[in-house]
């Protein structure tokens, strides 16, 4: 197993860091490319006037989830080692449903934020203070929310862990949702003109 | 001014950074992590780095004190995102000094708007143990419980709020 | 749609749905052959093996992974002498049996480790080694005291104990009968493999 480059050794702590900001380069440069830099661009998504988040998100992460299997299979990477968020089902879900609503209203999230402020945006500005201010608001509640913040941890799961099927079987649905949901939007698009 | 390019090359381009950085460091991307390092290293500036190490939430992000923030991975990444971002933008002659917002508000409105909407992704972000990029990305092409469940919950959220804030973007 | 959308939508359907048909990737066969090692899936048992050898199994290759001078003192029949790192060059067919035993177990498991990590699914290791082999083929012991169980057991050993020419024996007493896994469950002390074969050598066989 050749990679993860950090967990086989070829690469030290050092040079973990060095690579760090070109790999956000990438990221950067993509997101611009892609618009989502620019707040309208994103928030058209949820009034079905701009689908671009949809197709460039679940591109990326069908090209990511493809190219991670396949390499593990052939045994260049050791996905044992890739590092998987861990899950708390119910912590997650309120955040997902804040974190929802504060990207509606906001138009830009913490990574195209930075995108949007680098670019000239004041409005990415706007969306990085209130991140700010947002986590340090949290922070000094954390105390009364500790218990609730640690419920329903479930440890690094996967999907297909929790269904009991291969990977691979769980990889296949998520390829053929996403490419539904690309045709889907095709025909969303078609419809409006 | 060049257009944006397809979305569907620019995923792919993102795909392979995302792809590159498990293969190269182990771990995908994150941004909510580097704001959470950077409110750390503000917090131990306001009351000390030693108070700022007794909270709970705030410990975890300062393994060096002060200056952990300096050496977080995903900080170092967000400059990258930066710059990344300006250039790309540079170069297809799309930079541009101003606020973006929909047409019925004012720049203000946004502003504010653009505020709010942070600090409820910033609260959002911590419950959830990322963003966008961290769990929804990240995760998700690792095929994360959690993250699947904040990708499902983000959406929806945002597809119920819409509605609400029309005014905000039509 | 695009020529170059129609091509990604190609490679990314493609590459999807094979997933589906695809087996463990690399990163999760140690997984999975941790948990063979769990269930014990890794274990051929001693009367097994006999009944494999006396049917003359085509792809059946025994390995005594022992010193060259232990192979040569006693070994099981159609067993060929190898070390972990001969082994390791053998390139036995893929569909082949193939048996594992050495002094302990330790070597017997490491090479079962490897072998499976090489690809070849019908490995085992013989759990007790040579010692097993005498105790329940070549030399098997019935005690006066027996159990019903415990003389049909017997009588199978008897077969195979005359056709792998050793010598089996009734009506014993209990303190003479081996004891392994297959008796009591009590571990058996590392040199009893030696003690077994140096009883076999002190009747001159």
């Amino acid at each position: 197993m050749t990679t993860p480059l950090t967990e086989t050794g070829a690469l030290g702590s050092v040079g973990e860091l060095l690579v760090a900001p070109l790999i956000g380069f990438g990221f950067g440069w993509f997101l611009e490319r892609g618009g989502l830099g620019h707040a309208p661009k994103l928030a058209g998504q949820f009034y079905l006037t701009d689908l671009t988040v949809f197709k460039v998100m679940f591109t990326a992460l069908v090209t990511a989830m493809l190219g991670a299997f396949w390499l593990d299979q052939i045994g260049l990477l050791d996905l044992r080692l890739v590092y998987v968020p861990e899950t708390f089902v119910v912590p997650q879900a309120v955040g997902g449903i804040v974190f929802g609503a504060g990207f509606l209203i906001g138009g830009l999230c913490p990574g195209t934020s930075c995108v949007a402020a680098a670019t000239g945006r004041l409005d990415g500005l706007g969306v990085i203070g209130g991140m700010l201010a947002g986590i340090a608001v949290f922070n000094t509640m954390f105390d009364r929310i500790a218990t609730f913040y640690q419920s329903t941890a479930l440890g690094a799961v996967t999907l297909t862990d929790l269904a009991g099927v291969s990977r691979g079987l769980g990889v296949a649905c998520i390829t053929v949702m996403a490419l539904a949901g690309f045709a889907l939007a095709a025909r969303l698009e078609r419809v409006r003109r | 001014m060049t257009a944006y390019d397809d979305p569907y090359l620019a995923g792919v381009g993102l795909g392979a950074v995302l792809l590159g950085a498990y293969v190269v460091v182990g771990h995908g991307l994150g941004a909510s992590g580097a704001f959470a390092s950077v409110v750390a290293a503000g917090t131990a500036a306001a009351v000390g780095t030693a108070r700022a190490s007794a909270m709970p939430a705030v410990a975890p992000y300062l393994p060096q004190g002060i200056s952990s923030f300096l050496r977080d991975w995903f900080v170092l990444e967000l400059v990258g995102v930066a710059l990344g971002g300006f250039c790309s933008a540079w170069l297809g002659g799309r930079l541009r000094a101003g606020v973006e917002r929909g047409p019925h508000v004012n720049n203000g409105q946004r502003m504010y708007a653009a505020i709010v909407g942070g600090v409820l992704m910033g609260v959002g972000a911590k419950f959830a143990r990322g963003c966008t990029s961290g769990q929804a990305l990240t995760g998700g092409a690792l095929l994360s419980a959690g993250s699947w469940i904040f990708i499902a919950t983000c959406f929806v959220s945002a597809y119920i709020v819409a509605p609400f804030a029309r005014r905000l973007w039509q | 749609m695009m020529p170059i959308r129609r091509v990604l939508a190609i490679v990314a359907a493609t590459a999807g749905l094979a997933a589906a048909a695809a087996g463990p990737g690399s990163s999760e066969r140690a997984t999975l052959l941790a948990a063979e090692i769990s269930a014990g899936a890794d274990h051929i048992s001693a009367p097994e093996l006999a009944d494999r050898i006396m049917r003359r199994e085509p792809t059946l290759q025994i390995f005594d992974l022992r010193s060259a001078s232990e192979y040569e003192q006693l070994h099981i029949a159609t067993a060929r002498q190898a070390s972990i790192e001969t082994l390791a060059r053998e390139h036995p067919s893929a569909d082949a049996t193939i048996v594992l035993y050495s002094e302990g177990s330790t070597h017997a498991a490491q090479s079962w480790v490897l072998l499976r990590l090489r690809g070849y699914r019908h490995v085992y290791v013989l759990r007790e080694g040579l010692y097993e082999w005498i105790a329940r083929v070549l030399e098997p012991r019935l005690a006066v005291d027996a159990t019903a169980a415990e003389r049909a057991e017997f009588e199978r050993a008897a077969e195979h104990s005359r056709f792998f020419g050793g010598v089996p024996l009734a009506d014993v007493a209990r303190s003479e009968v081996p004891v392994g896994y297959w008796t009591s469950g009590r571990t058996v002390p590392v040199d009893s493999t030696k003690q077994a074969v140096a009883g076999i050598r002190r009747r001159g066989c």
